[in-house]
Protein backbone atom coordinates (compact mmCIF):
# COMPACT_ATOMS: atom_id res chain seq x y z
CA UNK A 1 0.00 0.00 0.00
CA UNK A 2 3.12 2.14 0.74
CA UNK A 3 4.27 2.92 -2.96
CA UNK A 4 1.18 5.21 -2.77
CA UNK A 5 2.86 8.77 -2.46
CA UNK A 6 0.84 10.30 0.11
CA UNK A 7 0.86 7.11 1.91
CA UNK A 8 4.37 6.82 2.10
CA UNK A 9 4.27 10.17 3.71
CA UNK A 10 2.02 9.39 6.31
CA UNK A 11 4.10 6.45 6.65
CA UNK A 12 7.40 8.67 6.91
CA UNK A 13 5.85 10.72 9.48
CA UNK A 14 5.05 7.80 11.64
CA UNK A 15 1.53 7.52 10.80
CA UNK A 16 -1.09 4.72 9.92
CA UNK A 17 0.26 4.11 5.93
CA UNK A 18 -3.65 5.58 4.68
CA UNK A 19 -3.48 7.56 1.62
CA UNK A 20 -4.86 11.12 2.29
CA UNK A 21 -6.75 13.67 -1.13
CA UNK A 22 -4.32 14.91 -3.19
CA UNK A 23 -6.40 17.83 -4.62
CA UNK A 24 -3.33 19.53 -2.84
CA UNK A 25 -0.52 18.54 -5.03
CA UNK A 26 2.52 17.15 -2.64
CA UNK A 27 4.54 20.17 -4.37
CA UNK A 28 2.70 22.13 -2.28
CA UNK A 29 2.43 20.78 0.83
CA UNK A 30 3.36 17.03 1.61
CA UNK A 31 5.65 15.50 3.85
CA UNK A 32 5.28 17.27 6.95
CA UNK A 33 3.44 19.94 5.84
CA UNK A 34 6.11 20.96 3.50
CA UNK A 35 6.19 20.99 -0.50
CA UNK A 36 7.93 17.69 -1.15
CA UNK A 37 9.13 16.06 -4.14
CA UNK A 38 8.57 12.49 -4.67
CA UNK A 39 9.71 10.54 -7.49
CA UNK A 40 9.72 7.13 -8.65
CA UNK A 41 13.41 5.33 -8.96
CA UNK A 42 12.98 4.52 -12.42
CA UNK A 43 11.70 8.55 -13.31
CA UNK A 44 14.81 9.44 -11.46
CA UNK A 45 16.80 6.85 -13.24
CA UNK A 46 16.23 8.37 -16.45
CA UNK A 47 17.98 12.02 -15.12
CA UNK A 48 21.36 11.46 -15.48
CA UNK A 49 20.95 10.39 -19.37
CA UNK A 50 19.00 13.78 -19.84
CA UNK A 51 21.47 15.48 -18.04
CA UNK A 52 24.38 13.47 -19.87
CA UNK A 53 23.06 13.76 -23.64
CA UNK A 54 20.47 16.65 -23.32
CA UNK A 55 16.51 16.25 -23.16
CA UNK A 56 16.54 15.93 -26.97
CA UNK A 57 18.04 12.49 -27.45
CA UNK A 58 15.65 11.37 -24.52
CA UNK A 59 12.79 13.26 -26.18
CA UNK A 60 13.41 11.65 -29.87
CA UNK A 61 13.09 8.19 -28.44
CA UNK A 62 9.40 7.33 -27.80
CA UNK A 63 5.80 8.89 -29.01
CA UNK A 64 4.70 12.28 -29.54
CA UNK A 65 3.23 11.95 -25.72
CA UNK A 66 4.89 8.96 -23.88
CA UNK A 67 8.85 9.94 -24.11
CA UNK A 68 12.10 7.89 -23.72
CA UNK A 69 12.16 4.34 -22.63
CA UNK A 70 10.52 2.09 -20.26
CA UNK A 71 11.37 -1.22 -18.17
CA UNK A 72 9.52 -3.80 -18.35
CA UNK A 73 9.44 -7.27 -16.57
CA UNK A 74 8.49 -9.72 -19.53
CA UNK A 75 7.39 -12.89 -17.80
CA UNK A 76 4.92 -15.55 -17.89
CA UNK A 77 5.23 -18.51 -20.94
CA UNK A 78 7.23 -16.33 -23.13
CA UNK A 79 10.49 -17.99 -24.24
CA UNK A 80 12.84 -15.52 -23.06
CA UNK A 81 12.03 -14.00 -19.87
CA UNK A 82 13.63 -10.93 -18.35
CA UNK A 83 13.79 -7.09 -17.73
CA UNK A 84 13.90 -5.06 -20.93
CA UNK A 85 14.37 -1.74 -21.82
CA UNK A 86 12.42 -0.80 -24.84
CA UNK A 87 11.56 2.81 -26.22
CA UNK A 88 7.98 3.77 -25.71
CA UNK A 89 5.39 3.01 -28.33
CA UNK A 90 7.12 -0.48 -29.56
CA UNK A 91 4.01 -2.90 -30.09
CA UNK A 92 2.98 -5.55 -27.65
CA UNK A 93 3.92 -7.96 -30.79
CA UNK A 94 7.49 -7.25 -30.71
CA UNK A 95 7.57 -7.76 -27.14
CA UNK A 96 6.20 -11.19 -26.93
CA UNK A 97 7.56 -12.39 -30.05
CA UNK A 98 11.11 -10.49 -31.47
CA UNK A 99 11.82 -9.98 -27.43
CA UNK A 100 10.66 -12.48 -25.71
CA UNK A 101 11.37 -15.24 -28.47
CA UNK A 102 7.52 -16.37 -28.85
CA UNK A 103 4.98 -18.55 -26.78
CA UNK A 104 6.64 -21.38 -24.97
CA UNK A 105 6.09 -25.07 -25.86
CA UNK A 106 4.48 -24.24 -28.92
CA UNK A 107 1.12 -23.12 -27.24
CA UNK A 108 -0.90 -20.51 -28.57
CA UNK A 109 -0.98 -17.12 -27.01
CA UNK A 110 -3.88 -15.79 -25.08
CA UNK A 111 -3.50 -12.61 -23.61
CA UNK A 112 -1.22 -10.57 -22.07
CA UNK A 113 -1.13 -8.84 -18.61
CA UNK A 114 0.40 -5.77 -18.28
CA UNK A 115 0.92 -3.13 -15.70
CA UNK A 116 1.41 -5.17 -12.45
CA UNK A 117 -1.52 -6.52 -10.47
CA UNK A 118 -3.51 -3.68 -10.96
CA UNK A 119 -2.94 -3.70 -14.87
CA UNK A 120 -5.27 -5.07 -17.83
CA UNK A 121 -5.32 -8.15 -19.85
CA UNK A 122 -5.30 -7.48 -23.58
CA UNK A 123 -6.17 -10.16 -26.00
CA UNK A 124 -4.42 -11.24 -29.43
CA UNK A 125 -6.74 -8.97 -31.41
CA UNK A 126 -4.48 -6.02 -29.63
CA UNK A 127 -1.14 -7.63 -29.82
CA UNK A 128 -0.51 -4.58 -32.58
CA UNK A 129 -1.21 -2.11 -30.19
CA UNK A 130 1.71 0.76 -29.23
CA UNK A 131 2.97 0.57 -25.44
CA UNK A 132 2.85 3.44 -24.25
CA UNK A 133 0.39 5.49 -21.46
CA UNK A 134 -2.22 6.69 -23.74
CA UNK A 135 -3.12 3.34 -25.20
CA UNK A 136 -2.86 0.83 -22.30
CA UNK A 137 -5.34 2.82 -20.87
CA UNK A 138 -7.91 3.14 -23.43
CA UNK A 139 -7.83 -0.48 -23.37
CA UNK A 140 -8.89 -0.89 -19.58
CA UNK A 141 -4.77 -1.18 -18.98
CA UNK A 142 -1.82 0.67 -18.35
CA UNK A 143 1.58 1.37 -17.62
CA UNK A 144 1.27 0.74 -14.28
CA UNK A 145 4.65 -0.91 -12.79
CA UNK A 146 5.81 -2.16 -15.88
CA UNK A 147 4.85 -6.07 -14.98
CA UNK A 148 4.46 -7.64 -18.60
CA UNK A 149 2.33 -11.16 -18.05
CA UNK A 150 2.35 -13.35 -21.20
CA UNK A 151 -0.35 -16.31 -20.76
CA UNK A 152 -1.18 -19.18 -23.09
CA UNK A 153 -4.69 -20.71 -23.49
CA UNK A 154 -3.82 -22.73 -20.75
CA UNK A 155 -4.99 -19.33 -18.41
CA UNK A 156 -8.50 -19.11 -17.51
CA UNK A 157 -9.12 -15.40 -17.46
CA UNK A 158 -11.54 -15.42 -14.82
CA UNK A 159 -9.33 -17.11 -12.63
CA UNK A 160 -6.42 -14.73 -13.84
CA UNK A 161 -9.47 -11.58 -12.76
CA UNK A 162 -9.62 -13.85 -9.27
CA UNK A 163 -6.16 -13.78 -8.40
CA UNK A 164 -5.67 -10.49 -8.65
CA UNK A 165 -8.20 -9.29 -7.04
CA UNK A 166 -7.91 -11.26 -4.02
CA UNK A 167 -4.06 -10.19 -4.24
CA UNK A 168 -5.41 -6.27 -4.04
CA UNK A 169 -7.60 -7.68 -1.44
CA UNK A 170 -4.82 -7.96 0.70
CA UNK A 171 -3.34 -4.61 -0.51
CA UNK A 172 -5.83 -2.04 0.34
CA UNK A 173 -5.35 -0.43 3.16
CA UNK A 174 -9.12 -0.53 3.92
CA UNK A 175 -9.48 3.08 4.52
CA UNK A 176 -11.77 3.83 1.91
CA UNK A 177 -15.66 1.87 0.92
CA UNK A 178 -15.28 1.07 -2.60
CA UNK A 179 -11.77 -0.29 -2.25
CA UNK A 180 -12.07 -2.44 1.27
CA UNK A 181 -15.96 -3.04 0.52
CA UNK A 182 -16.27 -3.32 -3.57
CA UNK A 183 -13.09 -5.98 -3.71
CA UNK A 184 -14.41 -8.43 -1.06
CA UNK A 185 -17.35 -8.58 -3.05
CA UNK A 186 -15.61 -8.95 -6.32
CA UNK A 187 -13.27 -11.81 -5.11
CA UNK A 188 -16.30 -13.19 -3.62
CA UNK A 189 -18.35 -12.95 -6.83
CA UNK A 190 -15.47 -13.76 -9.27
CA UNK A 191 -14.88 -17.24 -6.69
CA UNK A 192 -18.51 -17.99 -7.05
CA UNK A 193 -18.40 -17.80 -10.88
CA UNK A 194 -15.30 -20.26 -10.65
CA UNK A 195 -16.80 -22.99 -8.72
CA UNK A 196 -19.85 -22.70 -11.20
CA UNK A 197 -22.10 -21.54 -8.97
CA UNK A 198 -22.51 -17.73 -11.16
CA UNK A 199 -25.15 -15.96 -12.26
CA UNK A 200 -25.53 -13.94 -15.37
CA UNK A 201 -26.92 -10.89 -13.32
CA UNK A 202 -23.18 -10.81 -11.34
CA UNK A 203 -21.12 -9.69 -14.43
CA UNK A 204 -23.71 -6.54 -13.75
CA UNK A 205 -22.56 -6.04 -10.14
CA UNK A 206 -19.26 -6.45 -11.47
CA UNK A 207 -19.61 -3.94 -13.90
CA UNK A 208 -20.85 -1.72 -11.08
CA UNK A 209 -18.26 -2.08 -8.62
CA UNK A 210 -15.49 -1.37 -10.70
CA UNK A 211 -17.71 1.48 -12.07
CA UNK A 212 -17.81 2.56 -8.46
CA UNK A 213 -13.72 1.49 -7.53
CA UNK A 214 -12.98 3.41 -10.69
CA UNK A 215 -14.63 6.61 -10.02
CA UNK A 216 -15.15 6.76 -5.98
CA UNK A 217 -11.89 5.23 -4.44
CA UNK A 218 -9.30 7.20 -2.62
CA UNK A 219 -6.41 6.67 -4.37
CA UNK A 220 -4.60 4.85 -7.09
CA UNK A 221 -4.89 1.13 -5.92
CA UNK A 222 -8.44 1.69 -5.48
CA UNK A 223 -8.99 3.44 -9.21
CA UNK A 224 -6.95 0.70 -11.01
CA UNK A 225 -7.84 -2.19 -8.94
CA UNK A 226 -10.49 -3.13 -11.17
CA UNK A 227 -8.31 -3.24 -14.68
CA UNK A 228 -8.24 -6.88 -14.38
CA UNK A 229 -12.14 -7.31 -13.99
CA UNK A 230 -12.80 -4.90 -16.93
CA UNK A 231 -10.64 -6.13 -19.31
CA UNK A 232 -11.33 -9.51 -18.78
CA UNK A 233 -14.85 -8.34 -18.88
CA UNK A 234 -14.47 -6.53 -21.67
CA UNK A 235 -12.09 -8.83 -24.05
CA UNK A 236 -12.79 -12.54 -22.69
CA UNK A 237 -16.54 -12.05 -21.81
CA UNK A 238 -17.37 -15.31 -23.39
CA UNK A 239 -14.81 -17.16 -20.71
CA UNK A 240 -17.60 -15.24 -17.88
CA UNK A 241 -20.72 -16.96 -19.93
CA UNK A 242 -19.04 -20.34 -20.12
CA UNK A 243 -18.28 -20.59 -16.82
CA UNK A 244 -22.25 -18.87 -15.56
CA UNK A 245 -24.34 -20.55 -18.31
CA UNK A 246 -22.47 -24.13 -19.42
CA UNK A 247 -20.60 -24.89 -15.74
CA UNK A 248 -17.62 -25.13 -18.19
CA UNK A 249 -13.83 -23.85 -17.55
CA UNK A 250 -12.61 -23.75 -21.31
CA UNK A 251 -8.61 -23.64 -19.87
CA UNK A 252 -9.44 -26.14 -18.13
CA UNK A 253 -8.07 -24.60 -14.76
CA UNK A 254 -11.10 -24.14 -12.88
CA UNK A 255 -10.81 -27.04 -9.70
CA UNK A 256 -14.91 -27.41 -9.98
CA UNK A 257 -15.41 -27.57 -13.43
CA UNK A 258 -13.02 -29.38 -14.96
CA UNK A 259 -11.34 -32.62 -14.70
CA UNK A 260 -8.21 -34.35 -16.31
CA UNK A 261 -8.44 -36.55 -18.67
CA UNK A 262 -5.94 -38.77 -20.72
CA UNK A 263 -6.80 -39.39 -24.45
CA UNK A 264 -5.47 -43.25 -24.96
CA UNK A 265 -4.95 -43.39 -28.73
CA UNK A 266 -2.28 -40.33 -28.14
CA UNK A 267 -0.54 -41.36 -25.14
CA UNK A 268 2.06 -43.33 -25.81
CA UNK A 269 2.88 -44.42 -22.02
CA UNK A 270 6.18 -42.79 -21.38
CA UNK A 271 5.06 -42.10 -17.64
CA UNK A 272 6.10 -38.93 -17.63
CA UNK A 273 2.43 -37.62 -16.26
CA UNK A 274 2.57 -40.63 -13.94
CA UNK A 275 5.81 -38.98 -12.53
CA UNK A 276 4.83 -35.04 -12.33
CA UNK A 277 1.41 -36.15 -10.46
CA UNK A 278 1.96 -34.61 -6.82
CA UNK A 279 -1.18 -36.78 -4.91
CA UNK A 280 -1.30 -39.99 -6.88
CA UNK A 281 -4.39 -39.16 -9.10
CA UNK A 282 -2.89 -41.22 -12.01
CA UNK A 283 -3.22 -44.88 -11.95
CA UNK A 284 -0.85 -47.26 -13.67
CA UNK A 285 -2.22 -50.23 -15.35
CA UNK A 286 -0.27 -52.76 -16.37
CA UNK A 287 -1.73 -55.64 -18.35
CA UNK A 288 -0.41 -58.56 -20.88
CA UNK A 289 -1.88 -57.02 -24.49
CA UNK A 290 -0.55 -54.05 -24.20
CA UNK A 291 3.12 -52.54 -24.78
CA UNK A 292 3.65 -50.53 -21.81
CA UNK A 293 1.17 -49.99 -18.81
CA UNK A 294 -1.73 -47.50 -19.62
CA UNK A 295 -2.72 -44.83 -17.41
CA UNK A 296 -5.62 -42.83 -16.55
CA UNK A 297 -6.59 -40.27 -13.57
CA UNK A 298 -9.09 -40.83 -11.07
CA UNK A 299 -11.16 -37.76 -11.12
CA UNK A 300 -11.96 -38.05 -7.34
CA UNK A 301 -8.26 -37.79 -6.19
CA UNK A 302 -7.38 -35.09 -8.72
CA UNK A 303 -6.76 -31.49 -8.18
CA UNK A 304 -6.81 -30.34 -11.49
CA UNK A 305 -3.17 -29.01 -10.79
CA UNK A 306 -2.07 -29.29 -14.56
CA UNK A 307 1.54 -30.66 -13.60
CA UNK A 308 0.29 -33.78 -15.83
CA UNK A 309 -0.84 -31.95 -18.94
CA UNK A 310 2.36 -29.11 -18.09
CA UNK A 311 4.46 -32.65 -18.13
CA UNK A 312 3.01 -34.68 -21.45
CA UNK A 313 4.98 -34.26 -24.78
CA UNK A 314 2.26 -35.78 -27.07
CA UNK A 315 -0.93 -33.27 -25.68
CA UNK A 316 -2.46 -36.91 -24.44
CA UNK A 317 -3.57 -35.21 -21.42
CA UNK A 318 -6.70 -33.29 -21.88
CA UNK A 319 -8.95 -30.96 -19.65
CA UNK A 320 -12.60 -31.73 -20.02
CA UNK A 321 -16.03 -30.37 -18.37
CA UNK A 322 -16.59 -32.07 -14.67
CA UNK A 323 -19.94 -33.18 -15.45
CA UNK A 324 -21.29 -33.17 -11.43
CA UNK A 325 -19.92 -29.73 -10.26
CA UNK A 326 -18.45 -29.84 -6.94
CA UNK A 327 -20.05 -28.37 -4.01
CA UNK B 1 -15.67 34.53 -4.82
CA UNK B 2 -18.78 32.36 -5.85
CA UNK B 3 -18.85 28.93 -6.41
CA UNK B 4 -22.24 27.29 -8.44
CA UNK B 5 -23.70 24.43 -6.74
CA UNK B 6 -26.00 23.03 -8.89
CA UNK B 7 -27.07 26.20 -10.54
CA UNK B 8 -27.34 27.68 -7.71
CA UNK B 9 -24.59 30.36 -6.99
CA UNK B 10 -22.94 30.27 -3.09
CA UNK B 11 -20.27 32.73 -1.74
CA UNK B 12 -17.29 31.07 -0.68
CA UNK B 13 -13.84 31.80 0.63
CA UNK B 14 -11.37 30.59 -1.44
CA UNK B 15 -10.00 27.11 0.20
CA UNK B 16 -13.41 26.64 1.70
CA UNK B 17 -14.35 23.16 1.47
CA UNK B 18 -17.22 22.28 -1.38
CA UNK B 19 -18.95 20.55 1.29
CA UNK B 20 -18.90 23.42 3.60
CA UNK B 21 -20.43 25.89 1.29
CA UNK B 22 -23.40 23.45 0.14
CA UNK B 23 -24.36 22.66 3.46
CA UNK B 24 -24.06 26.86 4.86
CA UNK B 25 -26.59 26.85 1.88
CA UNK B 26 -28.82 24.34 2.62
CA UNK B 27 -27.94 21.90 -0.65
CA UNK B 28 -27.83 18.78 1.25
CA UNK B 29 -24.58 16.12 0.27
CA UNK B 30 -24.83 13.11 2.42
CA UNK B 31 -21.85 12.08 4.18
CA UNK B 32 -20.74 9.48 7.03
CA UNK B 33 -17.21 10.42 8.11
CA UNK B 34 -17.83 14.00 7.96
CA UNK B 35 -18.05 16.42 11.29
CA UNK B 36 -17.76 19.99 11.54
CA UNK B 37 -15.39 19.85 14.13
CA UNK B 38 -13.01 17.39 12.40
CA UNK B 39 -10.80 17.80 9.57
CA UNK B 40 -12.16 15.72 6.51
CA UNK B 41 -11.36 12.61 6.01
CA UNK B 42 -12.65 11.46 2.72
CA UNK B 43 -12.86 7.76 3.82
CA UNK B 44 -16.70 6.83 3.31
CA UNK B 45 -17.02 8.83 0.03
CA UNK B 46 -20.53 8.94 -0.29
CA UNK B 47 -20.29 13.40 -0.43
CA UNK B 48 -18.74 12.80 -4.37
CA UNK B 49 -19.85 15.44 -6.52
CA UNK B 50 -19.20 15.71 -9.99
CA UNK B 51 -17.13 19.38 -10.26
CA UNK B 52 -15.80 21.31 -13.19
CA UNK B 53 -13.48 24.03 -12.49
CA UNK B 54 -13.21 27.25 -14.80
CA UNK B 55 -11.56 25.93 -17.87
CA UNK B 56 -11.42 22.67 -16.58
CA UNK B 57 -12.07 18.89 -17.38
CA UNK B 58 -15.11 17.43 -15.23
CA UNK B 59 -14.18 14.82 -12.15
CA UNK B 60 -15.36 13.15 -9.69
CA UNK B 61 -14.36 14.32 -6.08
CA UNK B 62 -15.24 14.10 -2.70
CA UNK B 63 -16.93 17.55 -1.69
CA UNK B 64 -15.97 17.18 2.09
CA UNK B 65 -12.02 17.66 1.12
CA UNK B 66 -12.14 19.68 -2.06
CA UNK B 67 -11.47 23.16 -2.23
CA UNK B 68 -13.50 25.46 -3.67
CA UNK B 69 -11.80 27.94 -6.59
CA UNK B 70 -13.76 30.90 -8.49
CA UNK B 71 -16.21 29.99 -10.96
CA UNK B 72 -15.91 26.56 -9.69
CA UNK B 73 -19.23 24.21 -10.94
CA UNK B 74 -20.66 21.73 -8.81
CA UNK B 75 -22.97 18.54 -9.81
CA UNK B 76 -24.58 17.19 -6.30
CA UNK B 77 -26.94 14.94 -8.62
CA UNK B 78 -26.11 14.25 -11.72
CA UNK B 79 -26.92 10.30 -12.86
CA UNK B 80 -23.49 9.31 -12.35
CA UNK B 81 -23.30 10.74 -9.15
CA UNK B 82 -26.69 8.56 -8.03
CA UNK B 83 -24.98 5.75 -9.34
CA UNK B 84 -22.17 5.66 -7.28
CA UNK B 85 -23.65 6.84 -4.37
CA UNK B 86 -25.66 3.61 -4.60
CA UNK B 87 -23.26 1.53 -4.90
CA UNK B 88 -21.40 2.45 -1.95
CA UNK B 89 -24.38 2.41 0.08
CA UNK B 90 -24.89 -1.07 -0.96
CA UNK B 91 -21.53 -1.91 0.40
CA UNK B 92 -21.98 0.03 3.48
CA UNK B 93 -25.67 -1.92 3.82
CA UNK B 94 -23.55 -5.15 2.89
CA UNK B 95 -21.06 -4.70 5.63
CA UNK B 96 -22.79 -3.27 8.78
CA UNK B 97 -26.84 -4.34 7.54
CA UNK B 98 -27.68 -4.07 11.81
CA UNK B 99 -26.05 -0.17 11.58
CA UNK B 100 -28.93 2.31 12.75
CA UNK B 101 -29.55 6.61 12.18
CA UNK B 102 -28.04 7.98 8.99
CA UNK B 103 -26.54 4.96 7.30
CA UNK B 104 -30.50 3.24 7.42
CA UNK B 105 -31.95 6.65 6.23
CA UNK B 106 -29.58 7.39 3.66
CA UNK B 107 -30.00 3.93 1.97
CA UNK B 108 -34.00 4.57 2.29
CA UNK B 109 -33.51 8.09 0.68
CA UNK B 110 -31.92 6.67 -2.29
CA UNK B 111 -34.10 3.27 -2.49
CA UNK B 112 -31.39 0.71 -1.75
CA UNK B 113 -32.88 -2.39 -0.31
CA UNK B 114 -30.72 -4.97 -0.97
CA UNK B 115 -27.01 -5.87 -0.38
CA UNK B 116 -24.47 -7.96 -1.65
CA UNK B 117 -24.90 -11.16 -0.66
CA UNK B 118 -23.47 -13.17 1.23
CA UNK B 119 -23.37 -10.67 3.89
CA UNK B 120 -20.84 -12.69 6.28
CA UNK B 121 -20.05 -9.46 8.00
CA UNK B 122 -22.89 -9.03 10.76
CA UNK B 123 -21.98 -5.39 12.50
CA UNK B 124 -22.42 -1.93 12.67
CA UNK B 125 -18.98 -0.10 12.46
CA UNK B 126 -18.61 1.47 9.15
CA UNK B 127 -15.19 2.14 9.36
CA UNK B 128 -16.07 5.84 8.78
CA UNK B 129 -12.79 6.54 11.10
CA UNK B 130 -14.64 9.58 12.79
CA UNK B 131 -14.46 8.27 16.57
CA UNK B 132 -10.36 7.80 15.89
CA UNK B 133 -10.11 11.29 14.49
CA UNK B 134 -11.99 12.53 17.66
CA UNK B 135 -9.82 10.64 20.01
CA UNK B 136 -6.78 12.15 17.81
CA UNK B 137 -7.48 15.60 17.66
CA UNK B 138 -8.31 15.47 21.61
CA UNK B 139 -4.83 14.43 22.10
CA UNK B 140 -5.41 11.11 23.53
CA UNK B 141 -5.13 8.81 20.58
CA UNK B 142 -6.56 5.94 22.64
CA UNK B 143 -8.09 3.87 19.71
CA UNK B 144 -6.78 3.31 16.58
CA UNK B 145 -7.52 1.47 13.22
CA UNK B 146 -5.19 -1.60 13.38
CA UNK B 147 -4.60 -3.82 10.49
CA UNK B 148 -5.91 -3.52 6.77
CA UNK B 149 -8.15 -3.64 4.19
CA UNK B 150 -10.75 -6.20 5.32
CA UNK B 151 -9.78 -6.90 8.10
CA UNK B 152 -9.40 -3.26 9.31
CA UNK B 153 -11.26 -2.47 12.59
CA UNK B 154 -11.14 0.39 15.54
CA UNK B 155 -9.06 -1.14 18.30
CA UNK B 156 -7.43 0.07 21.15
CA UNK B 157 -3.92 -1.14 21.50
CA UNK B 158 -3.67 -4.63 21.93
CA UNK B 159 -7.26 -4.63 22.64
CA UNK B 160 -6.62 -4.05 26.51
CA UNK B 161 -8.42 -1.18 28.46
CA UNK B 162 -6.55 1.79 27.38
CA UNK B 163 -4.35 3.91 29.73
CA UNK B 164 -4.98 6.32 27.81
CA UNK B 165 -8.99 7.18 27.29
CA UNK B 166 -10.00 9.68 29.32
CA UNK B 167 -13.33 7.96 29.43
CA UNK B 168 -14.81 11.76 27.54
CA UNK B 169 -16.73 9.04 24.97
CA UNK B 170 -16.32 11.58 22.10
CA UNK B 171 -15.91 8.73 20.56
CA UNK B 172 -19.30 7.43 20.45
CA UNK B 173 -20.92 11.09 20.54
CA UNK B 174 -19.44 10.84 16.58
CA UNK B 175 -19.96 7.82 15.78
CA UNK B 176 -22.74 7.58 13.09
CA UNK B 177 -23.70 3.95 13.48
CA UNK B 178 -24.33 3.70 17.23
CA UNK B 179 -21.17 1.06 17.09
CA UNK B 180 -19.60 2.56 20.53
CA UNK B 181 -20.90 0.84 23.37
CA UNK B 182 -20.55 2.86 26.07
CA UNK B 183 -22.69 2.44 30.11
CA UNK B 184 -23.10 5.42 32.65
CA UNK B 185 -25.11 4.74 36.26
CA UNK B 186 -25.20 6.75 39.19
CA UNK B 187 -21.32 6.55 40.31
CA UNK B 188 -19.40 5.29 37.04
CA UNK B 189 -18.99 5.08 33.22
CA UNK B 190 -17.70 2.41 31.03
CA UNK B 191 -16.49 2.87 27.75
CA UNK B 192 -13.53 0.74 26.19
CA UNK B 193 -13.91 -2.03 28.75
CA UNK B 194 -12.24 0.80 31.26
CA UNK B 195 -14.62 2.04 34.65
CA UNK B 196 -14.41 5.44 35.40
CA UNK B 197 -15.69 6.93 38.09
CA UNK B 198 -17.89 9.98 37.97
CA UNK B 199 -17.30 13.21 39.63
CA UNK B 200 -20.37 15.07 41.17
CA UNK B 201 -21.10 18.71 40.87
CA UNK B 202 -20.60 20.46 43.82
CA UNK B 203 -23.86 22.31 43.67
CA UNK B 204 -26.42 20.09 42.50
CA UNK B 205 -24.20 16.69 43.29
CA UNK B 206 -24.97 14.97 40.08
CA UNK B 207 -22.46 12.60 38.56
CA UNK B 208 -21.29 14.86 35.12
CA UNK B 209 -17.45 13.94 34.22
CA UNK B 210 -14.92 11.54 34.55
CA UNK B 211 -11.85 12.86 36.95
CA UNK B 212 -9.81 12.25 34.08
CA UNK B 213 -11.96 14.61 31.68
CA UNK B 214 -11.60 17.49 34.70
CA UNK B 215 -7.76 16.41 34.30
CA UNK B 216 -7.61 17.15 31.06
CA UNK B 217 -9.63 19.92 30.87
CA UNK B 218 -7.04 21.33 33.75
CA UNK B 219 -4.33 20.88 31.44
CA UNK B 220 -5.84 22.43 28.59
CA UNK B 221 -5.96 25.73 30.69
CA UNK B 222 -8.37 26.86 28.33
CA UNK B 223 -10.22 29.22 30.44
CA UNK B 224 -9.04 29.38 33.90
CA UNK B 225 -12.45 31.11 35.00
CA UNK B 226 -14.48 28.01 34.11
CA UNK B 227 -15.56 26.34 37.67
CA UNK B 228 -14.79 22.53 36.79
CA UNK B 229 -16.13 21.23 39.57
CA UNK B 230 -19.76 22.16 38.54
CA UNK B 231 -22.00 20.22 35.62
CA UNK B 232 -22.35 22.20 32.98
CA UNK B 233 -26.01 22.93 33.87
CA UNK B 234 -25.18 24.29 37.02
CA UNK B 235 -22.47 26.14 35.39
CA UNK B 236 -24.64 27.66 33.24
CA UNK B 237 -26.89 29.02 35.53
CA UNK B 238 -23.80 30.47 37.67
CA UNK B 239 -22.94 32.13 33.90
CA UNK B 240 -26.49 33.63 33.62
CA UNK B 241 -26.80 34.84 37.06
CA UNK B 242 -23.60 36.58 37.00
CA UNK B 243 -24.63 38.53 33.39
CA UNK B 244 -27.87 39.39 34.84
CA UNK B 245 -26.97 40.47 38.27
CA UNK B 246 -25.80 43.70 37.43
CA UNK B 247 -28.29 44.95 35.89
CA UNK B 248 -30.43 44.14 39.17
Amino acid sequence: MCGESTALMQSIEGLVGEPRAKYIRSVERGLWGQPTVLNNVETLANVPYIIANGSEPFAAIGTDTSKGTKVFSLVGKVKRSGLVEVPMGTTLRSLVYDIGGGIADKRPFKAVQTGGPSGGCLPESLLDLSVDFESLLEHDSMVGSGGMIVMDDRSCMVEVAHYYVDFLCGESCGKCTPCREGLRHMREILANICKGHGKLSDLQDLEDLAFTLQEASLCALGKTAANPVLSTLRYFRDEYEAHINDKYCPAGICQALSVMQIEQEDCTSCGLCYKACPIGALKQTVTEDTDGPTYHIDAETCTVCGSCREACRFDAVVAKRREKTCA
Amino acid sequence: MRIIIDGVSCESAPGEFVKTVADRNNISIPSLCHHSALPGLAACRLCVVEVTPSGGKTQVVTSCVYPASDGLEVSTKSERILRLRKTILKLLISRAPKAEGRLKEYCEQYGVVDSFKPADFDESCILCGLCVKACDELGNSAIATVMRGIQKQVQTAFDEAPHECIGCASCAKVCPTGKIIWSQDDGSRTIWNKCFELVRCSCCGKPFATSEELTWLTNKSIDQNIDLSLCPTCRARKTAKAAISPVR
